[in-house]
């Protein structure tokens, strides 16, 4: 079937619609120059977009880049870890791929050789020709089709099942194309067919799955630019160039590296001396340092995210909205900017993040709407509380690096000072992350903080976290009316509708209920030698080595 | 009758060692938190959770649970890692232990080249600036934190000059200087506290044999210095000095845990903690056995070259 | 106490070592009356500064005072070696005495869970335990507390039946006297001179362990000024804020060199093995 045959002019005019939230608009580059030039003033060596190569780029050689987070598991369709998926994703290839040209985000078919939105629910993929799995098998439209359909099965468990939740079903219209039907529109849909963050339609090979079954995690098969070679425990994980990758000419290098270094000053001082050519995520007060260093190129921006105190809803003090509405403007944001994130982020006014584009605000500031430092009317809040007179409770945190560059407890022991001036007195209580992991599923703390990292769509970043009885709403936020005006906005397709509601949906949840204190949005930092060139960054928290090179210096 | 005696005290050791896997099975349970919350991450069912626990088995008693481990661990069958998937055996006794033991010996090679000869050195000049500046660096080892020690190191010989990689592991017999190379620096941070502990007691026992009368009796034969220091001293100096190391031998590899995590050295140390941290059982039992076999050994050749040495302990 | 203070007043090492570790006891105790600020007082605007006339050891990185919060730490440091070794040496007097005194199989049984526990990494059970009992300094001196309790006993248990062996001690049971009085009389005093001895040997340790723990994020909670976990937190800023580390590892280490070097003089006055006094 030839593209022709299918109405196209739908499915541009779809697709336009579908496109036009992620394209790019002034707010955006306006805020892209403020960054810039904040970056030129902090020193040399902040990059935005890729590297420039200066001529053909070399062939073969050994990048090795330093990761402080650990991953769980390589397989895509289980992994809730950035950790796993900034890696994962030079193995294995989704239906589609996020790209970045320095100012928006787009999404282009990657696996797939085209797209089409034949309505609001079906999506036509057409995929490549003579693509193979590392392990020689063909990926066809069969292939395609049994790894999207793994992740609904209920057997094999996956965490990802929300995203095929509403999937109809998957024809396979010819050997190598797919129809993919849904029951109701799903904005989310691209997400979700990326194989980085998107998991689900993430492909794995069917017959290693089947070969290595619980293990296939550890030894993965994709179709990616590179092959899994080998996984040392808590050492190192090695990838080797795949020479049958689809894309033409891609990759150069002939090997990758990742050296799990838990303790970030070593990771840190493992770049300084050469010793690894590059790290991801970096404690924020060696930014300046990095930054300023002669040698080293460093690429990021504020991502898809934010960082958030949650207070529990369900049990204690916070049951009541006066007190969760004191916490939430009582907190002073630049301060935990300037001291928490050491200049590497920007006050979150709101869920929706920069990236956004189409719905993220850039003159949230002004505009009064969500939750911000003001201090008078935090304690006019703390007068309408219930309790009166001085509140204990307790803050549990955890000293474990956070994959996003932030230290364990040091939001906290910023906060608690902020809080004692509305006369909350918190005792942090620290523990390992297994009791950690368990307090706050069982809803036994009055106060955590967390971050929800590398989103790219406002759904993915309300729905599964803030929704009624969602496992992620550790809180127990519950609002009907939040619920429907989520909902609704997923549904849709029409940016301007969905931008109304959301923007409706978070009114509630930030000013009138305030569940949580919304913190700050951070940058993510990505950071090379003067080696490595080609290196595209995108903003979702990736290290692709698709188009790197290394260069002789 | 002496092969009774070595019956008994082998089922005492396998006594010992049977108390320290129960002792850590069932503290290990006793901390909150499970490996199940952790594997699922944050997105999870109660039935992918119910399903995870019934098939890791944990969600039996605690008291089959320990008895199940132990009917398999005796045989052979150490298990298999929640979190890698692979075989625990393998893991723990041929990639984890190596690591640490050659970290450890390099550890102690350094420490007696180093120790030895410097002790030797206070004790013939004893009173001067030599025996002086040989005890105050000998305590001022022993009074570091090594994982502090380990992060000045890195910061300075690693990054500002560039003499040693910062981290990572070689293996050794992979590639003999590269792996030496690699474990330079955390060995020396290991090294540094026993030097000291060396150096002392060669110094002290050097010092008591050489008052010895028998020395006296030598030199007035004219043997040369080197000859009395060398051969007839050293040689009693060498049994405590046995007995030292091994007492502290244990300690050793205690203190590679820190050292390991500082250096991102994969050894028995970093498995252990990681996996107390994420309440791997299997790991923990299996990485405490080793340690724990590993100090009970050492004891019992420490206790047999104690008994040699004093002759007051002998008759039982 | 006449010849016990005779006998480490010949040791000059001991003497030494005495005066660096009163020089610590000092700032631990009037530490409330030196400190300038309040030690876990934050003052952002002033973060991560060097030494200056107005705080004399520089700021951390949130801007609490170096200096107080060092003394304050030779408060914790010292409380925490103290506190633990103590309770590891009131466990182990009580299991080394009931192991030496009772005898037959309640001494084996108890050797045996002696030699169980001495088999454990320390650093191991004192994860294990924080993660067990929770952090928090009273937390962390009892994990510490159950390490020593090993060591103590042994060294009891070896000295009473030292004691008990002597022939004197023989004659006075079949002369009838009580076996409380011989206990009290003649066989504590033994016992507790060589713990005194191992005791100060171990204080060091406790502290050096305890730090480690802090190290783990697993020791006492922030902002406690703890230096070990003043060390722990400023091991993120070594390379633009070395003092915050440096100073509190200084101290640290003046104050184990002190403790090493009482303990040994000790040691040396004591111990008629060591070939001292």
């Amino acid at each position: 079937m030839s593209p022709s045959d299918l109405n196209s002019d739908l499915d541009s005019d779809l697709k336009q619609q579908l496109a036009a939230r992620l394209a790019h608009d002034l707010g955006r580059r306006g805020f892209l120059q403020a960054m810039a030039t904040g970056a030129a003033a902090l020193g040399v060596g902040s990059l935005v977009g890729e590297a420039a190569a200066a001529g053909e780029p070399m062939r073969g050689g050994i990048l090795k880049w330093a990761q402080i987070v650990s991953p769980d598991t390589l397989d895509p369709h289980f992994t809730g870890s950035l950790g796993a998926i900034k890696i994962h994703n030079n193995i294995y290839n989704g239906l589609l791929k996020v790209v970045y040209d320095g100012k928006a985000v787009s999404f282009v078919p990657d696996l797939a050789e085209s797209w089409k939105m034949v309505d609001e629910k079906t999506h036509l993929f057409k995929i490549r020709p003579s693509v193979k799995f590392h392990n020689g098998d063909a990926c066809d439209a069969a292939a395609v089709k049994w790894s999207i359909e793994r992740v609904k099965d209920p057997v094999t468990g996956s965490p990802h099942v929300w995203m095929v939740k509403d999937l109809a079903g998957i024809d396979i219209v010819d050997p190598l194309t797919v129809r993919i039907r849904y029951d109701k529109p799903f904005a989310f849909f691209q997400v979700a067919m990326t194989g980085a963050t998107g998991r689900a339609g993430t492909i794995v090979s069917r017959s290693a799955v089947e070969k290595f079954g619980k293990d296939f995690g550890r030894n993965p098969v994709g179709t990616g630019p590179f092959r899994f070679v080998q996984w040392k425990e808590n050492e190192l994980i090695e990838l080797e160039r795949n020479p049958d990758y689809f894309e033409k000419g891609l990759p150069y290098l002939d090997k990758i590296q990742i050296n799990l270094i838990k303790e970030p000053t070593s990771a840190v001082a493992a770049v300084l001396s050469g010793q690894v050519d590059g790290m991801d995520a970096c404690p924020f007060q060696f930014m300046s340092q990095l930054r300023a260093n002669k040698n080293l190129n460093i690429y990021g921006e504020v991502e898809g995210n934010y960082a958030f105190l949650g207070m529990n809803n369900k049990k204690g003090p916070f049951e009541d909205v006066n007190l969760r509405l004191a916490v939430a403007f009582a907190i002073d944001r630049n301060v935990l900017v300037k001291q928490g994130y050491f200049g590497d982020a920007i006050p979150a006014y709101s869920l929706i993040s920069p990236p956004m584009n189409g719905f993220y605000d850039p003159n949230i500031a002004k505009s009064g709407r969500g939750q911000f430092f003001d201090l008078k009317r935090a304690q006019e809040y703390r007068a309408k509380a219930k309790e009166q007179g001085e509140i204990t409770v307790n803050y549990i945190a955890t000293e474990a690096f956070t994959s996003n560059g932030g230290s364990g407890s040091r939001n906290a022991q910023l906060i608690i000072p902020m809080l004692a001036k509305i006369g909350i007195k918190v005792n942090l209580d620290l523990m390992d992350r297994a009791i950690l992991t368990k307090r706050r599923n069982a809803g036994e703390f009055d106060l955590y903080d967390e971050a929800w990292q590398a989103d790219l769509d406002p759904d993915e970043t309300i729905r599964p976290e803030w929704l009624t009885g969602m496992p992620w709403n550790y809180v127990g936020y519950s609002n009907p009316e939040f619920d429907k005006l989520v909902i609704k906005a997923s549904e849709s397709v029409n940016q301007a509708e969905r931008k109304k509601l959301y923007y409706a949906a978070e009114d509630l949840m930030m000013q009138k209920d305030a569940p949580i204190a919304v913190l700050a949005h951070t940058k993510v930092y990505k950071i090379f030698n003067k080696r490595v060139e080609g290196f595209k960054y995108v903003p979702v928290d990736l290290m692709n080595m698709h188009t790197v090179s290394l260069k002789k210096l | 009758m002496l092969m009774n005696a070595a019956l008994i005290k082998l089922l005492q050791t396998l006594l010992v060692l049977l108390i320290v896997s129960v002792v850590a099975f069932f503290f290990l349970k006793m901390a909150p938190g499970d490996p199940v919350m952790l594997l699922l991450g944050s997105e999870y069912s109660p039935q992918a959770y119910a399903r995870l626990m019934h098939e890791l088995g944990l969600d039996q008693p605690v008291t089959l649970q320990y008895l199940h481990w132990l009917g398999r661990f005796v045989q052979g069958d150490w298990g298999i890692s929640y979190v890698t998937r692979d075989n625990i055996f393998k893991q723990a006794v041929l990639q984890a232990l190596p690591v640490t033991l050659s970290l450890a010996t390099l550890s102690l090679l350094m420490a007696l080249t180093l120790g030895i000869p410097a002790g030797l050195l206070a004790a013939l000049f004893r009173g001067r600036w030599v025996d002086g500046l040989v005890s105050s660096l000998s305590v001022l080892g022993s009074a570091f934190p090594s994982f502090y020690l380990g992060i000045i190191l890195i910061w300075v010989f690693g990054v500002e000059l560039g003499w040693f990689p910062t981290m990572g592991f070689v293996r050794p017999w992979d590639d003999f200087w590269d792996g030496l190379y690699h474990l330079a620096l955390p060995a020396i941070t290991l090294a540094v506290y026993y030097t000291g502990l060396i150096a002392i007691t060669t110094r002290s026992s050097l010092i008591e044999v050489l008052n010895q009368p028998f020395i006296a009796a030598v030199r007035a034969r004219g043997e040369p210095m080197v000859r009395v220091v060398g051969v007839h001293a050293m040689r009693n100096v060498m049994m405590p000095l046995v007995t030292v190391i091994g007492l502290q031998l244990g300690g050793l590899l205690r203190g590679a845990v820190m050292t390991e995590v500082v250096f991102a050295v994969p050894g028995l140390g970093q498995m252990i903690t990681t996996a107390v941290l994420s309440r791997e059982y299997g790991v923990v039992q299996a990485g405490v056995m080793l340690t724990a076999l590993f100090f009970v050994m050492v004891n019992l050749v420490v206790d047999q070259t104690y008994r040699f040495l004093d002759p007051r302990l002998r008759a039982r | 106490m006449k010849s016990f203070w005779k006998a480490v007043s010949h040791q000059r090492n001991a003497m030494f070592g005495l005066a660096i570790v009163g020089v610590f006891i000092l700032m631990a105790v009037f530490a409330p009356v030196l400190a300038p600020y309040n030690p876990t007082e934050q003052n952002l605007e002033f973060a991560l500064q060097g030494p200056s006339a107005e705080h004399w050891l520089g700021t951390d990185s949130f801007g609490q005072d170096v200096y107080s919060r060092m003394l304050y730490g030779a408060r914790l440091a010292l409380g925490i070696g103290f506190a633990s070794v103590a309770l590891g040496l009131l466990g182990g007097l009580i299991i080394g005495l009931s192991a030496g005194l009772l005898g037959g199989r309640v001494e084996w049984a108890l050797m045996r869970l002696v030699d169980a526990i001495l088999a454990f990494p320390e650093i191991i059970l004192a994860i294990a335990f924080v993660a067990v009992l929770g952090m928090g300094t009273d937390k962390v001196v009892y994990a510490l507390a159950i390490s020593f309790v090993g060591p103590f006993a042994r060294i009891v248990r070896s000295d009473v039946l030292q004691v008990k062996a002597r022939p004197f001690i023989e004659a006075a049971r079949l002369m009838g006297v009580s076996p409380f009085r011989i206990i009290v009389r003649h066989l504590l005093p033994n016992v507790l001179s060589s713990l005194m001895v191992q005791a100060g040997i171990r204080i060091s340790t406790a502290i050096l362990l305890e730090s480690g723990l802090s190290f783990f994020g697993i020791g006492v909670v922030p902002p406690t000024p703890d230096w070990g976990l003043i060390i722990a937190e400023g091991r993120g800023f070594i390379t633009m804020a070395p003092w915050i580390s440096g100073f509190p590892g200084v101290a640290l280490a003046l104050l184990l060199i002190g403790l090493t070097l009482l303990g040994d003089g000790l040691r040396d006055a004591f111990d008629p093995r060591s070939g001292g006094h």
